[in-house]
């Protein structure tokens, strides 16, 4: 089900969580909120899912007007970075928790809550208890029970925050696949450029409570709106009073027009990748990301002089 | 393993400190403790099993008990109902007097229980009470009578519950009550479902210092209840009555009686305490 966000704006004190902030979230579609801690992305879940009521504005669902609705009645499916598991039941009862609720059938619980356990891979854990999985469990845990209830839309607040970074990487790639095949529209904040460009179709980014851009990972990255989107959602270095992306600039032997000199102060290596850190003419510092073969075939080393060239496709930020 | 080898490498600073400390604890609380308790089961029993039996078992002591019995029947559940409610509203809402009604909770452990009773007097009293006369026109009574006592006893093991409920509710804080209503739970029902059992040690806990309390109130049970024996005395009322009558047995078989309740609820207490450290780890 689609989302719709509209001109909402929300205070907590004299804090400004958001600033009247407009958004639209496709039916199917998999949405990262993207940007620093305290630029809003948590308060705008949480005003989806009705945990917040908004100062102004208006949340839909589904085309529903659902901002005065409490969110017991929303259908959301929220998953809290620190998996809010109900540790006094077992894995079954926490899954089957809304199923209860909702005064379901005993056979159908049981039947769904053994689809979601096989489908979140923890099959075999059902009579466990939550103390006794690991974190990663747990998350899947209360992924299958957010999903349990069949909701229009699936919010996921910081879900790999608290896990270790083997256990972040897996869970990335698996979210996507799980998205694949439930369909559901999932909205998921996180701070972790790189977690939103892997699994995200559409990212937004979010800082001081307003929305900076909207868009597809590659289009972030190839045509950031502004300083602030481009340095957020990839590397930057400076050149010549620009902002580029480290990869975009060209290092030469030989002086060119338009090409700057610069001194190698160290050379990195990196596996594939070779991070040069050099000085500028009037003396400022930069670093440039390159190959391999390229760093070979210039044969860079420290103390050399060379010069460096913008890329032209590279993006300029206004 | 590492206290072992500290232990080893520095026995000479280690050990008097290990060992002094002991010493004092257990001296300290035989010296207080042991010794009178041990004290009162022996005299209790001085003239034989029997006579202590029957000292506990004429009817003005079954009464006594009876009514010590209603004191915790009525004030506990009270006071646990009432416990868990202001514990909710002091942890889990913001509102103007917060901090105070905090601080009131802890009103009955700064005042003197005599001076509770006092109180209970100036407010419920037949004659001169601020609502007492009100009651007394409309035929119920309570001071020098039931509801008074009662009332004395719940006012003296009121924080028990909160104090024990309050650290624990901020612990679990709020993410599982709020995926409760994510997944369609009503306020009731997360209550219920969630929160009740999260907090349950912390509430067992709180009850079981209550009932302690309860049972053993004497200062403002006494200002209230008017010490009509067989009618307005508790067992702690009973055994001052025995042992100003010069009944020493009466007063310490009682004695024991309560003891041994006292003795019932700290095991009770001891029985949930591993549950709740396993709680926590987990």
């Amino acid at each position: 089900m689609s989302i719709v966000v509209d001109s909402v704006s929300k205070n907590f004190g004299d804090f400004v969580a958001l600033d009247d902030v407009s958004l639209n979230v496709r039916d199917g579609s998999l949405t990262a909120l993207l940007g620093p801690s305290g630029g809003g992305k948590s308060t705008l879940l949480r005003v989806i899912a009705g945990l917040e009521t908004p100062d102004s504005g208006k949340v839909m669902i589904a085309g529903d007007d659902a901002t005065d609705t409490p969110p017991q009645r929303r259908n959301v499916g929220f998953v809290f970075q620190h998996y809010a598991a109900f540790k006094h039941m077992t894995v079954a009862k926490n899954v089957a928790f809304g199923l209860t609720i909702r005064k379901r059938p005993k056979d159908e619980i049981e039947t769904r809550v053994s689809e979601l356990l096989k489908l979140v891979h923890l099959d075999g854990f059902a009579h466990r208890y939550p103390s006794q999985l690991s974190g990663g469990q747990r998350q899947r845990m209360a992924l299958a029970r957010a999903l349990a209830v069949q909701p229009r839309v699936l919010l996921l607040d910081e879900p790999f925050g608290a896990l270790d970074a083997t256990v972040r990487k897996e869970l990335r790639a698996w979210l996507r696949r799980l998205h694949d095949e439930v369909h559901v529209t999932t909205v998921f904040v996180t701070h972790d450029q790189e977690e939103a460009m892997e699994v995200a179709e559409q990212i937004v980014v979010l800082n001081h409570g307003r929305i900076e851009q909207v868009g597809s990972p590659r289009d972030l990255y190839e045509r950031p709106a502004n300083d602030f989107v481009m340095g957020f959602v990839g590397p930057v270095t400076a050149l010549s009073e620009r902002v580029i992306r480290p990869h975009d600039v060209e290092i030469l032997s030989e002086p060119t027009d338009g090409a700057a000199e610069a001194m190698i102060d160290r050379v990195l290596h990196l596996g594939f990748e070779v991070r040069v850190e050099l000085t500028l003419g009037d003396g400022e510092t930069t670093w440039v990301q390159t190959t391999r073969e390229r760093s070979e075939e210039l044969e860079l080393t420290e103390g050399a002089i060379v010069w460096l060239r913008p890329l032209d496709q590279s993006p300029v930020a206004a | 393993m590492i206290s072992n080898s500290s232990d080893r490498t520095r026995p000479s600073r280690a050990l008097p400190a290990k060992y002094g400390l002991r010493i004092f604890a257990l001296g300290y609380l035989v010296l207080l403790l042991g010794i009178p308790v041990a004290l009162i089961f022996i005299n209790a029993f001085q003239d034989g099993i029997g006579a202590a039996w029957d000292a506990v078992t004429t009817p003005e002591a079954q009464h006594a008990f009876y009514l010590t019995f209603v004191m915790v029947i009525v004030a506990v559940p009270l006071n646990t109902i009432f416990g868990v409610l202001c514990a909710l509203a002091i942890v889990r809402q913001r509102f103007r007097g917060r901090a105070l009604l905090n601080a009131l909770v802890d009103l009955p452990f700064a005042v003197s229980p005599v001076v509770v009773g006092l109180a209970l007097i100036l407010v419920y009293g037949r004659r001169d009470g601020w609502v007492g006369e009100w009651f007394a026109e409309n035929g119920i009574q309570i001071i020098f009578s039931t509801p008074g006592m009662i009332l004395a006893t719940m006012f003296v093991s009121l924080p028990f519950v909160v104090r024990e409920v309050i650290p624990v509710l901020r612990e679990i804080g709020t993410e599982q009550e709020q995926a409760a209503a994510t997944l369609g739970a009503g306020g009731l029902q997360t209550f219920f479902r969630v929160t009740l059992p999260a907090i349950r040690w912390g509430v067992a806990y709180g009850v079981v210092l209550t009932t302690a309390r309860a049972l053993g109130e004497f200062g403002a049970v006494s200002v209230v209840s008017g010490k009509l024996s067989g009618q307005t005395e508790t067992a702690t009322l009973y055994v001052e009555n025995r042992f100003q009558r010069f009944d020493e047995t009466g007063a310490y078989a009682a004695s024991v009686v309560l003891a041994l309740l006292a003795l019932v609820t700290l095991l009770a207490m001891n029985v949930i305490k591993p549950k709740e450290a396993k709680e926590a780890k987990a």
